[in-house]
């Protein structure tokens, strides 16, 4: 770890490295998890968000110093919002 | 069942969050759209809302989420702890955190947020309500 990077660099690129990893093999422990980490660590690994954020804010109640990530999925899709008046 | 409605805002539906300001605690409401066209159920966030909100009221980040539509690009996203206190709705909620834009809404309540709940007029087409 670059001591020149902030907590939330490191947390950024530890969740793109479990994303990758996730992708690459579905035999990965975070394969369709939703993972919390936590100054660059990884603390949580849950089945749904709501139990990762509850887990992750106990864990680290600052969440500047906190990051989820859903590993698998595809960050490049695009997500429509339809007819906004 | 607990219910609550809201009259609609300028004609269309709506819903209220309370969000907490970081570090007291004080609540800030929130006039949500409710747009069912917001989002799918498979969607990495149930709500739009200013960045700003999401950074004071203790969000933390999830990898940013392109949108396409009435919001297009790359966007933040943030874990935001939200409630609606006369359901007794308290949980954290994935959110985008857009630029304010005094001209919209304080935000959407996409479909996975209502999905969350029974919503509709419930007989009264002057409100719109959520029921859990």
């Amino acid at each position: 770890m670059s001591a020149s990077k902030t907590v939330l660099e490191i947390n950024e690129e530890l969740a793109r490295k479990i994303n990758e990893e996730a992708r690459q093999n579905p035999q990965s422990p975070y394969a369709n998890k939703f993972v919390g980490i936590a100054n660059g660590q990884v603390v949580v690994v849950a089945d749904d968000p709501d139990e990762m954020s509850r887990r992750l804010r106990q864990i680290e109640p600052d969440p500047q110093k906190c990051f989820g990530v859903e590993a698998s999925r595809d960050y490049d899709e695009v997500e429509e919002i339809w007819g906004l008046g | 069942m607990p219910r609550v409605q809201w009259p609609l805002w300028h004609g269309r539906p709506c819903v209220q969050v309370v969000l907490s300001l970081m570090p007291a605690g004080q609540p800030l409401v929130r006039t949500l759209l409710a747009d069912t066209g917001a989002g799918s159920r498979g969607s990495r966030f149930e709500l739009i809302l200013e960045e700003n909100d999401c950074l004071l009221c203790g969000g933390f980040p999830y990898p940013p989420v392109n949108l396409g539509g009435a919001y297009r690009g790359s966007f933040p996203r943030y874990d935001v702890p939200v409630r609606i206190p006369a359901l007794g709705f308290d949980q954290n909620v994935r959110a985008v955190g857009v630029p304010s834009d005094p001209k919209r809404f304080e935000g959407i309540a996409g479909f996975p947020f209502l999905n969350r709940f029974s919503y509709g007029n419930f007989g009264d087409p002057g409100q719109f309500g959520l029921e859990c």
